[in-house]
């Protein structure tokens, strides 16, 4: 018993700082202290949260339905051992799931700790925000009704989630989680438990799933919101002017933005007069694949030198197939 | 009967979000953070916060002959992520207070309205003068294929009622070839809300045919270097899916008064739209007549009309 009253003392100071932050928030939005731009960045921060609060939701629910209703013995039957049938199993079923590069976090993870093999689950992740209905549909109509840019994104997009999964494969063995976030070993299912009793599980892992990615949720949010208030891509345009920098810059733009994907078409036609298609194309790819938003969520459950390489390993290939298609495109 | 403090936070926060969404939406804030299209997807976000926060309440209380530990049903151990029963450290008080900063600027700071220091960080008149010429290629593949449905009239004497065009965000296409044929024939352009990027586009991409006829337009200033005395941009903000993803557009317009009117403020004005040239591309400006200041409008941004393509 003796921890108690540190532990104790904690709850004390922590509902006292509950009560401080309104209350000091209040004074100074009364005397309209907060300047113009802390404004603007609460405003966006606040819009990229509720935009992405969906989304987040309806993966941590995704999430808590693996945990409970998955066994690691149908993951064992569904995926094939040979790694690249694995890989572009996983890419296709990617492609049909219709998800946001903020819910796809914690299904990934999950999945993982269920036993699919890494590349899977990262070529899962690479496809799923990227090709899905609503994007190509949005993709389609931001590009004036033309099938090319929508088309180019989905196919190009598929084979470069495939390469780099397969790279990961060669790379990588394990579940790469941060330590504190082990395998999971076996689970011997509550198969006879209740239909109800497992729903309501279910939503207890969902929330208990919330909770461990909202933080990274809210600081992604925050820096992508800083970003676009604080960073002017004016002086980007400038920089950008041939061929390789032009994609580099269009690839930077989509990782600091962090948009979703479901909207990032607008976003990316609008520069359509300043870069040429190749760029607009990296763009399209690059952006729903991973950006700062996604970056501190996949850090909140993977190594730092693993997400590091992912990193890494999208942008070269990206860079480089765009690079190699530019003349054809 | 024990009590679990975090597993009452974690309720507490759960139910602060409902409120706070809720909240956005009763004070309408909810239109400066995101596209109205997409309201009833975060009013659903909202109930099932609500429900998780129900289901949340069940964990505050266990009694010491249940386990309290639902993973134990199973037998085995299984808990990898964090259930809220292990000790409250410093490490945590900082992850609840994370969650918590959003909330407190949720339900205190009230969002506000992007302004003209986002319009140029978004690339500003670069981007402006940029479109027209996108309009311009556009064009140029849009002539290759003849329009087939251009030609008739489909609605007759029986324009749509306008009232009830402003609430919608999809038309079908015909609708939009009609709006368009319609604009060509208008002498004064009235740029609302609803039509405002039809009317855009086809006007960036026309600018010719356009030249000489009145328009009527809303939009709040923004100045950049480079501009003359007189110039000034009258901007809105297009937002697709939230604001974060908002781009700019707008017009150059001329007025002799420019020098004498602050960036951000909003005017209506009707004028002449011209053709002009800034740094060198061609783009169609406004010469303004009239003008006086307005209020922000309720509201003050645009959402692109999603034309939905017969097939």
């Amino acid at each position: 018993m003796g921890n108690y009253v540190p532990k104790y003392l904690m709850n004390i100071w922590f509902i006292f700082i509950l009560f401080l932050i309104p209350l000091f928030l209040t004074n100074y939005t009364n005397t309209f202290m907060i300047p113009s731009s802390l404004m603007n960045l609460n405003t966006i921060f606040l819009s990229i949260l509720i935009e992405a609060l969906p989304f987040v939701l309806i993966g941590v629910l995704i999430a808590g339905f693996i945990q409970i209703f998955i066994t690691e013995e149908h993951i064992q039957k569904w995926i094939p051992k040979n790694k690249f049938m694995a890989v572009l199993m996983s890419c296709a079923v990617g492609a049909l799931f219709p998800a946001c590069e903020c819910g796809i976090v914690p299904i990934v993870r999950r999945l993982i700790s269920k036993g699919v093999p890494l590349h899977a689950a990262i070529g899962f992740m690479l496809t799923g925000p990227l090709i899905n209905p609503i994007v190509i549909v949005s993709t389609y109509m931001a590009f004036g009704n033309d099938m090319k840019i929508a088309g180019l994104r989905m196919v190009l997009g598929f084979l470069i989630a495939i390469i780099i999964s397969l790279l990961v494969s060669l790379l990588f063995q394990g579940s790469q989680f941060k330590s504190g976030i082990h395998h999971e070993k076996s689970l011997e299912n509550a198969k006879k438990q209740p239909f109800i009793k497992q729903f309501f599980n279910m939503l207890k892992h969902s929330i208990d799933e919330f909770f461990d990615m909202g933080k990274y949720l809210i600081i992604g949010a925050f820096l992508a919101a800083f970003v676009q208030t604080y960073v002017s891509t004016k002086t980007l345009f400038e920089i950008g002017n041939d061929v390789s920098s032009s994609i580099l810059v269009m690839m930077l733009l989509a990782y600091i933005l962090s948009l979703c994907s479901e909207a990032d078409a607008f976003i990316g036609a609008s520069f359509s007069a300043i870069f040429p298609d190749f760029s607009i194309l990296a763009f399209l790819i690059f952006g729903p694949m991973i950006d700062l938003k996604n970056t501190i969520m996949l850090l909140g459950v993977f190594r730092f030198k693993f997400v590091m390489w992912l990193l890494f390993l999208v942008v070269s290939v990206i860079y480089i197939s765009i690079l190699i298609l530019s003349k054809y495109i | 009967m024990n009590f679990h403090f975090q597993q009452a936070i974690r309720a507490v926060i759960l139910f602060a979000f409902s409120a706070m969404i809720f909240n956005l939406h009763q004070t309408g804030e909810i239109t400066k953070l995101i596209n109205p299209k997409y309201e009833n997807l975060s009013k659903t976000v909202a109930i099932l916060f609500f429900i998780l926060f129900v289901v949340q309440l069940t964990r505050i209380f266990s009694f010491s002959t249940k386990d309290h530990h639902h993973c134990h049903h199973t037998g085995h151990h299984c808990c990898h992520h964090d259930h809220g029963n292990s000790p409250f450290n410093t490490k945590k008080l900082f992850s609840y207070l994370i969650l918590i900063i959003p909330l407190a600027t949720g339900f205190f700071i009230p969002a506000k309205t992007l302004d003209a220091s986002i319009a140029e960080k978004k690339g500003g008149m670069m981007i402006l003068s940029k479109q027209t010429q996108a309009a311009e290629t556009e064009d140029f593949t849009e002539a290759a294929i003849p329009n087939q449905s251009a030609g008739d009239d489909l609605y007759g004497d029986h324009a749509p009622d306008p009232n009830l065009m402003e609430e919608r965000q999809e038309i079908p296409e015909e609708e939009y070839d009609h709006l368009k044929k319609e604009l060509s024939q208008k002498q004064t352009i009235h740029m609302t809300n609803h039509i405002y990027t039809i009317y855009y586009d086809d006007i960036n991409s026309n600018a010719s045919k356009y030249k000489g006829k009145k328009i009527q337009l809303t939009g709040f200033v923004l100045k950049e270097k480079g501009f003359k005395q007189n110039q000034l941009v009258l901007s809105r903000f297009l937002i697709t899916h939230c604001i974060a993803d908002s781009s700019i557009i707008g017009f150059l317009s001329e007025l002799p008064e420019a020098q004498n009117i602050d960036e951000d403020t909003w005017i209506e004005a009707t004028g002449t739209i011209d053709i002009s040239t800034y740094n060198g591309e061609q783009l169609p400006i406004i010469k303004i007549a009239n003008w006086k200041k307005i209020e922000e409008p309720k509201k003050p941004y645009i959402y692109p009309i999603d034309i939905r393509v017969g097939l």
